[in-house]
């Protein structure tokens, strides 16, 4: 009974017309394309530079700017009035302005306590995108004012300087897209194992088949397993295509051990199958399923830490995130992915995601009535 | 084994939120007859099937099929009845035999073993078996359905309205399926708001309002209508109805079609003196004639 129950889901989920090609085509897009526009790192800031100094090291500065990679350079005015309709207007991020005086501080001929007669302006309607911009710009002035000064020997009695090197762990080249594979992998198995066992449900609520299931000697437990089973074997799928795509695409190994993702995965999946069952409990059709899965998913997606840290967050959004499936999947996603973490340094991820596993499991079971 | 009770139903009442769907019902139904549930929409009908089929739970009372328990032996009973609710309830996406196949594996069992059972019934849609059950005709999802139904040989068989929405052809062989079906010895318990598939029943429960109001063969109801009943025919039936509802002696007066049936009181005019008073009324020209009630009379009576 079991099999045909199982040959059945299976069956009907192969036939339905949308499902199978979402699936395959879910990881293409998480792997190939979302990396790249999720993407934080700040590139193309569109600058002006406005150079009133017309000296060989104004000339030496702008193209130092210009090849460092993070900047547009769209045009070199004259006038300082010009730029600043220009940003007015939209069309640039940032003003680099040079201005007169600048090729006399870098040879040293003005006391040293004078300012560096140049000026940074930004653009921060975005204000992530205007303080990062205005960072790179900022250190790109600074090492070559650095640099130039030291060239020219301008400055005799050296002090002495401390030196800091950085060095970054675990994603050593700040790859967001490293950063962000895992938890668009967590996204994927929250939107498949979410949304689509508990609109089965509900469509078999709607069209009354549920009923016909009810006054056969199948048990409510054997019905419910019997639809989740094609949904665990699509989000493992899905999981082990995606670091099959991203190994392809980037490179990227995942650093932990694949049993661990299998174990998250899973407590993962029944998390979630378990709280669109309980919506589905609760709703009298798809539509209102849907709608309430959705405002959980966005909320669930938003404050989980998968774009931004928790720790930037207030106090009663972090307590909102402790209570939230995907702040756990994400966090162990990350470790296992990036850091080779094991068990023994997730456990804790995974006491918390089995336990609003277990609870919301709980409330589904009680929450499904038959009086009605 | 004939006369002894296939369903017994003690005091059930249901309700939800407000609205009291049954009140107090009792009812028993013997093994091997078609039982018919006969009463308009929202008279309870559906409330009832889904407690006997164990699909909700009654608020009082207590029912048992072929002596189990519906709330204590439910899994007995989901294991021995045959339920084919009033909308249709199969799989759309799988196909005619898939539906079929699957429906006798959960009661584990198959087709193959059962097939006599089915026979006649399934004989008539074999040729689409392969077609997904959304793609067929109302009448043919509705023999699929008694199909699945039936497909493991239940003892009682609950049919909610199976004939609502049909045609008048279907109609018919859908009764001469069931009438074949108790042949095997199955008590059916059938639905319906239509009153003229009554007398196809052993017997049957006139349902309104959650209350059962009658209950017998269609004979006894029948036999039971004291009033004496006749047809006026008038091409302008609003006039007649008007016209008579006033007059003294006058129990009911409805439209039934094109007649009008008037219920007269024992002791009340006579079909002469009622031509009469029309034609004082300035109707002329309307024919009467005296007529034996029908079950919708009954019902009209009792509702």
């Amino acid at each position: 009974m079991w099999k045909y129950l199982l040959k059945k889901e299976f069956k009907q989920f192969l036939r339905d017309p949308g499902t199978p090609g979402m699936t395959l085509m879910f990881p293409f897009l998480i792997i190939l394309v979302f990396p790249f526009a999720s993407n934080m790192e700040i590139r193309n800031i569109k600058l002006v530079m406005v150079d009133n100094d017309c000296s060989e090291q104004s000339a030496l500065m702008m193209e130092k700017c210009a090849s460092s990679g993070y900047f547009e350079v769209k045009d070199i005015v004259n006038s300082p009035s010009e730029a600043q309709k220009m940003m007015d207007d939209g069309r640039i991020d940032a003003i680099l302005t040079i201005n007169a005086g600048f090729a006399k501080y870098i040879e040293g001929d003005v006391p040293a306590t004078d300012a560096l007669p140049v000026g940074i302006k930004v653009n921060t309607v975005n204000g992530t995108r205007g303080s990062i911009g205005s960072q790179y710009l900022n250190a790109c002035v600074s090492s070559y004012v650095m640099s130039a000064k030291g060239m020219s020997g301008g400055t005799a009695g050296q002090s002495p300087q401390i030196d800091v090197t950085e060095t970054y762990r675990y994603n050593e080249f700040l790859d967001y897209k490293e950063f962000m594979i895992p938890a668009l992998i967590v996204i994927a198995i929250t939107m498949m194992c979410g949304f689509l066992p508990a609109l089965n449900i509900v469509s078999e609520k709607e069209r009354g088949t549920i009923e016909q299931m009810n006054v056969t000697p199948v048990s409510k437990a054997a019905f419910i397993i019997c639809k989740m089973v094609p949904y665990v074997v699509v989000a493992y799928f899905m999981v082990f295509s995606c670091m099959l795509l991203s190994w392809l695409a980037f490179g990227y190994g995942c650093a932990g051990s694949l049993l661990d993702v299998c174990i998250f995965t899973l407590a993962h999946i029944v998390v979630m199958a378990s709280f669109g069952l309980l919506v589905s409990n609760y709703s009298e059709n798809a539509q209102q399923a849907m709608f309430v899965i959705w405002f959980f998913s966005m909320a669930f997606m938003l404050v989980a830490g998968i774009f931004t840290p928790l720790e930037s967050m207030p106090q009663w959004a972090k307590i909102v995130a402790y209570a939230n499936p995907l702040t756990y999947y994400a966090d162990a996603m990350r470790g296992i992915f990036l850091k080779g973490s094991t068990l023994a340094d997730t456990w804790k991820d995974l006491v918390c995601l089995v336990g609003i596993g277990g609870t919301t499991t709980l409330w589904a079971i009680l929450s499904y009535h038959k009086t009605n | 084994m004939l006369d002894s009770t296939a369903i017994k139903i003690e005091g059930i009442c249901k309700a939800y939120k407000d609205t009291l769907a049954l009140q107090d019902i009792n009812l028993s139904i013997r093994q091997g007859e078609i039982f018919g549930l006969i009463g308009p929409d929202g008279a309870g009908k559906t409330s009832l099937f889904r407690i006997l089929t164990t699909l909700t739970l009654a608020d009082k009372g207590r029912a048992s099929v072929n002596g189990r328990d519906v709330v204590e032996d439910m899994a007995d009973i989901r294991r021995t009845i045959g339920y084919m609710p009033g909308h249709f309830a199969l799989y759309q996406d799988l196909s005619v035999e898939e539906n079929l196949n699957f429906y006798a594996t959960v009661f584990g069992t198959t087709v193959e073993a059962n097939y006599a059972t089915i026979k006649d019934i399934y004989c008539q849609i074999e040729k689409f078996k392969d077609r997904r059950a959304r793609d067929l005709s109302g009448g043919m999802k509705q023999k699929l359905a008694l199909c699945c139904a039936l497909v493991h040989k239940p003892e009682v068989l609950f049919l909610d309205e199976p004939t609502t929405g049909v045609d008048a052809v279907s109609r018919r062989e859908f009764w001469a399926m069931l009438a074949r079906i108790k042949e095997s010895g199955v008590t059916i318990m059938v639905s319906t708001p239509y009153m003229d598939e009554a007398r196809l029943c052993d017997r049957i429960g006139l349902i309104l309002g959650g209350r059962i109001i009658d209950k017998g063969t269609p004979e006894e109801i029948i036999s039971r209508y004291p009033d004496r009943l006749y047809a006026v025919r008038d091409e302008n039936m609003f006039r007649i109805l008007a016209a008579l509802r006033p007059v003294e002696g006058v129990l009911r007066c409805s439209s039934f079609g094109c007649e009008c049936h008037l219920a007269l009181a024992e002791g009340g005019p006579s079909g002469e003196e009622i031509l009469s008073v029309l034609s004082a009324a300035g109707i002329e020209g309307c024919s009467i004639e005296k007529i034996r009630p029908g079950i919708e009379d009954c019902f009209i009576r009792l509702s």
